[in-house]
């Protein structure tokens, strides 16, 4: 079922743009993600704390910062910052796509988990707009002509609890799940910032806010 | 009647059809379609097939179905027979919203029978809904509204739509209540657009709006800030700083803010320029404010691109500026009061309390200065707003600052002139009025320049004192409003004083009424004075506190009773009017109004008559008839006066003097005298009454000796003076016509002589002068019986012979010796004084006196002495008047008068007849 939903979601870059407003280049649209990842960021804040309150401690002790164990599957956000710059508007785009769409489909595995229900309207809500942020995504490059990554058979993320995993382990998954959504919030963040100056010369006086704060 | 039947005989038939059918309810056929939805003004058409079974047991076919709507039979005209089972009908431009059609077949010629129904609802499909529009309240779901369009009649429900490119969302359902509304199920993502519209469907159709695209973010109602507070500065007595806190939606997206505020008394509302809160900020200070005054602040805010809506405003926060030095010097005036002192003055000075926006804090106290003319300065701190200072009769120069925490005000300057000062240049032109409910006051200033002027006022009024309120204006100014507690209806009297560098100006005042209304009573008309065909009115001016208004006018309302009411108005300066063209003895009733600007009203009504006559008109009747009275009566008196000896004559006719009767000469005896024996026979039978005689013994002598002229004379004069008195039982007459001719006898002997027509009575004088009669009788003319006898008596006038002795005494003394045989000579005057005495007796005393005196005649000689006693008792029981005595007389003359009756009658016969000239 998981893997089917991901696999839609996958597919999903097939779709034409999201953003249909008439065609006044790319510029509306990254400006309209970037204030999406902002507005991403500022949910996934409340978010992340109602559900690390839910795992209790030490998962919502401020100074927890466990290594990362397992959880190798999820797609990393830090990159060297070289390598960062070396990135073309294409690449950095679809990162960002393929980063999303894995994501989204480990977080609705947490969706499946979550006990209380005020948890799972947020999480549903959070859901539904990382798949916006997608279909943004996908509509920018699809102004940009870049075409969508093509996803991989088999390579689609899935997330079958073993019995290797045990439930402290588990809480440590979804953990490093919510801290990789952060990093690539504030990632994208500085990508469609990045792409927004170049694609509009007079950068205006957009400025990027990008707030380290922990959990 | 025959409906009921009809329905029976169908009842039954029914019945009976349905037993032998052997179904219960089974319709003999049926319409199609069977549950029509019909356009309202299109066309239907409905079609009854019957059941071959039917048509077969009733005998019928299509040819009887006939069709009725709402138990109305639709016209054969409709129907179309289609085959020998079904037939339609058809209508057009259906109007009615719901039809209840049946198909219906005539049996047996006569009998109806239903054989199925429908009913036909008919509306009409949904319009394209318009006007969609969304609204995302922060932390809300997201709520869109349209407009339905036209009224359907029939149940159409609507759908909100959404969708992304990549996803449909769910269908938001109007509840049935709220057909044009709905709030959808999720929360909508910002900053990815969503596609919105509307479905409306009936059973007649199914329509879409026109697809809206947008960002939600750009339909956010934000939430207003909260937390909003104010705080001052006190550096800036002119500036506020607000802070607040945005709502979370000021994390994502940019906002911008309306600022609102005013002073706490106030009601509207001054705004922050819009462009210096165009963007996200948590605090924004409000410059050019007044100081020490309280400002009340709220906020809200939008998206800063102005797309989407207002937040709601913010709860309201104030805060108050700081406090400056007071920004102007107090209004200054001085009153000066009578003072005991000699060579010193009494001055109140007066001040007003700065009004808040030019106090600028709470004021501390004040600083009054005052400087004597070519004298040093004293300072004086006052915390009142008056104060009282002893001054001498110089001139003096005050002036009075305001001081607050943080300074003083400039200083208010005022010169009191000197004792002696004459005030002049007053203000012209004064004007007062009434304008959008405040009184104005209107003046000229002086050519000179004028430092400010004083206003003060008061209400008049008969029954309050003028209490004078007062008001300071610039030296600039010759227009204001008085800023005063004014009431409506109330005269106030408004003095201007200019006040220049070296003191006040004169003052001028005027009148006036914030609102002038009617007076609360009218004028008591009274009358002065009421003419024949006039009235003169007078009136009292009305109290100035019932006047309500400047009275600009009388009118004096006047009518008869039955009349018509006349107005007359009267200027108010007048207090009296003259009535005139009245109608004379007339009652009149009259009021009287006094009108102000703004009405009148009626006094009480006051009722006068008119007199019949003009003042003057009776005394010009009544003196000529009275003075032609009195003239007639002068004439008349005048006239009698002329001929009073003729009308003497026709009054009282001369009735001949007894006295100067000459009968008496030649009578051939005197009388006979009194005879007791037979005279008691005559009175006892009680006749006494009907026969009066008065004998007037004159003299009884034929030869008058000196003597007896004296005693005549004595005995007239005790004769006139028993004349007054006589009264008599029968006998007043006799004695009242024989009167005159005794006391006016000498006079009127010619009167006498010619008079002697006595019809009536004859008259015996007993003689004239020397003609003595023998004796002088009157008697009335109907008895002349007694008359007779007492002349034809001749032992009276033996015993007159006998005792001649004395005249005076004479009766008394025949008497006496007549009964006792003279026995006793004794003259006895004191009796005969005693008798004259005697006045009057009642008739039971004198009957008692006859008793006696018979007893004495019966026992003559033995009672003598005891008789007198037993007289002079009676004398003193009440024997008074001499006509008794008379009377008493008179019984014994009777008494002699019946013996000798016989004897003289030929001479009664003479005097009787005839009248002697004497």
């Amino acid at each position: 079922m998981l893997a089917c939903l991901c696999a839609v979601l996958w597919h999903l870059p097939a779709v034409p743009a999201l953003n249909r407003t008439g065609d006044p280049g790319p510029g509306p649209s990254i400006q309209k993600t970037y204030d999406l990842t902002r507005y991403l960021e500022h949910q996934l804040r409340s978010l992340a704390g109602t559900y690390l309150n839910y795992l209790g401690p030490p998962f919502n002790e401020p100074d927890f910062n466990p290594p990362r164990l397992g959880a190798e599957t999820l797609p990393r956000a830090t990159v060297n910052l070289d390598v960062w710059r070396g990135l073309n508007d294409k690449l950095r785009l679809t990162q960002n796509y393929e980063a999303y769409s894995h994501l989204l489909c480990y977080l609705r595995g947490l969706d499946r988990q979550a006990a209380t229900a005020e948890l799972r309207r947020s999480l549903a809500h959070f859901c539904t707009s990382l798949q916006g942020l997608l279909g943004s995504i996908a509509g920018v490059m699809a102004a940009l002509g870049y075409p969508l990554p093509q996803p991989l058979p088999g390579t689609e993320p899935t997330r079958a609890p073993g019995p290797a995993h045990s439930d402290f382990l588990q809480k440590m998954d979804d953990f490093w799940l919510l801290k990789e959504l952060q990093t690539w919030l504030w990632r994208s963040a500085k990508d469609f910032n990045r792409l927004k100056k170049k694609t509009q010369p007079p950068p205006a006086a957009v400025t990027l806010h990008l707030e380290a704060h922990g959990f | 009647m025959l409906t009921l039947k009809t329905w029976i005989v169908q009842a039954l038939f029914i019945f009976f059809t349905t037993e032998s059918v052997g179904e219960l309810l089974e319709p003999c056929g049926h319409i199609k379609p069977e549950s029509p939805v019909v356009q309202l003004g299109s066309n239907f058409t409905a079609v009854c097939v019957l059941k071959e079974k039917c048509m077969d047991y009733f005998h019928v076919n299509a040819n009887y179905i006939f069709w009725k709507t709402n138990h109305v039979t639709v016209p054969k005209e409709q129907y179309t027979i289609i085959n020998r089972t079904a037939s339609s009908v058809t209508f057009t431009d259906i109007s009615l919203l719901n039809i209840q059609l049946t198909c219906n077949i005539r049996t047996f010629g006569q009998i109806d029978q239903n054989v199925y129904g429908i009913r036909i609802i008919s509306g009409l499909p949904p319009e394209k809904p318009k006007n969609l529009s969304c609204i995302v309240n922060e932390g809300k779901k997201m709520m869109c509204q349209w407009d339905p369009g036209r009224e359907t009649y029939l149940e159409t429900n609507f759908t909100l739509k959404s969708e992304w490119a990549t996803e449909k969302f769910a269908d938001c359902k109007t509840k049935r209540d709220i057909p044009t509304s709905c709030t959808v199920d999720y929360s909508p993502v910002y900053f990815v657009n969503i596609e919105v519209w509307v479905e409306a469907e009936n059973a007649l159709g199914k329509v879409t709006s026109d697809h809206i695209n947008f960002d939600p973010v750009d339909k956010v109602k934000p939430n207003p800030p909260h937390n909003l507070s104010v705080s001052n500065s006190e550096e800036l007595s002119s500036i506020l700083k607000l802070t607040w806190i945005n709502s979370s939606i000021q994390s994502f997206i940019r906002l911008k803010y309306n600022i609102q505020y005013r002073t706490r008394d106030a009601s509207i509302w001054s705004q922050i320029p819009p462009e210096d809160t165009a963007s996200s900020r948590t605090s924004f200070t409000v410059q050019d404010l007044k100081p020490f005054t309280e400002y009340v602040f709220r906020i809200r805010c939008m998206k800063e691109d102005g797309k989407g809506f207002w937040s709601d405003w913010s709860e309201e926060a104030s805060g108050i500026t700081y406090e400056d030095r007071p920004s102007k010097a107090p209004s200054f005036w001085y009153k000066i009061e009578p003072s005991h002192t000699h060579g010193y003055r009494s001055v109140q000075l007066i001040w007003k309390t700065l009004p808040p926006f030019e106090a600028n804090g709470k004021i501390l106290d004040y600083e009054v200065t005052l400087i004597r003319w070519k004298s040093r300065l004293q300072n004086y701190t006052v915390n009142d707003t008056k104060w009282t200072v002893n001054l001498t009769n110089d001139r003096y120069i005050a002036t009075l600052t305001a001081r607050n925490l943080v300074g003083k005000s400039d200083a208010a300057v005022l010169t009191i002139p000197a004792y002696n000062f004459q005030a002049t240049r007053p203000v012209t032109d004064l004007k007062a009025f009434p304008k959008d409910n405040m009184l104005w006051v209107e003046w000229t200033a002086p050519n000179e320049s004028v430092n400010k002027y004083i206003l003060e006022w008061c209400v008049l009024s008969d029954k309050s004192p003028c209490i004078p309120d007062w008001q300071q204006e610039d030296g600039t100014v010759h227009r204001t409003f008085l800023r005063g507690n004014l009431a409506e209806s109330k005269c106030y009297l408004i003095t201007v004083t200019p006040v220049y560098t070296d003191g006040p100006g004169s003052p001028e005042s005027i009148k006036a009424y914030l609102k002038q209304a009617p007076p609360s009573k009218g004028p008591t008309v009274r009358t002065k004075k009421v003419g024949k065909n006039e009235a003169v009115l007078e009136w009292d001016q009305l109290p100035v506190d019932v006047q309500n208004g400047f009275i600009r006018n009388y009118t004096i309302f006047y009518r008869t009773i039955i009349g018509n009411e006349t107005a007359v108005n009267v200027d108010s300066s007048h207090t009296e009017y003259t009535l005139s063209s009245l109608t004379s003895d007339t009652l009149y009733m009259v009021r009287m109004a006094a009108y102000t600007d703004e009405g009148g009203k009626d006094g009480p009504e006051f009722t006068f008559t008119t007199p019949k006559f003009a003042q003057g008109e009776i005394e010009a009747i009544v003196v000529p008839v009275c003075l032609a009275f009195l003239l007639t009566t002068l004439l008349g008196v005048l006239f009698c006066f002329n001929k009073r000896d003729l009308i003497k004559k026709h009054i009282w006719p001369n009735v001949p003097d007894p006295s100067k009767s000459h009968i008496a000469q030649w009578s051939p005896h005197t009388p006979p005298r009194h005879n007791f024996n037979s005279k008691d026979q005559i009175y006892s039978d009680g006749n006494f009454t009907d026969v009066s005689v008065v004998e007037i013994e004159a003299a009884n002598d034929k030869k008058p000796f000196p003597e007896d002229l004296k005693s005549l004379d004595l005995f007239k004069k005790e004769k006139i003076s028993t004349e007054g008195h006589s009264s008599g039982i029968g006998g007043s007459s006799c004695m009242s016509s024989s009167r005159p001719s005794i006391s006016s006898s000498d006079e009127n002997e010619s009167a006498q002589n010619t008079s002697g027509t006595v019809q009536y009575s004859t008259v015996v004088h007993s003689g004239y002068r020397h003609q003595v009669p023998s004796v002088q009788v009157f008697s009335r003319s109907e008895s002349t019986q007694p008359l007779l006898d007492s002349e034809e008596r001749p032992e009276d006038l033996q015993l007159v012979d006998n005792t001649d002795s004395s005249a005076g005494n004479l009766p008394r003394q025949q008497y006496f010796k007549q009964n006792c045989s003279q026995r006793e000579t004794s003259p006895d005057i004191s009796h005969f004084e005693r008798s004259k005495q005697v006045s009057s007796v009642n008739e039971e005393d004198f009957v008692r006196l006859k008793q006696q005196i018979s007893d004495i005649s019966q026992s003559c000689g033995s009672g003598q002495m005891k008789m007198f006693q037993e007289i002079s008792v009676a004398d003193a029981f009440g024997l008074h008047t001499e006509g008794q005595v008379e009377r008493f007389e008179t019984v014994g003359t009777e008494a002699a008068v019946d013996e000798g009756m016989s004897k003289s009658y030929l001479p009664q016969t003479v005097r009787r007849g005839g009248y002697m000239p004497q």
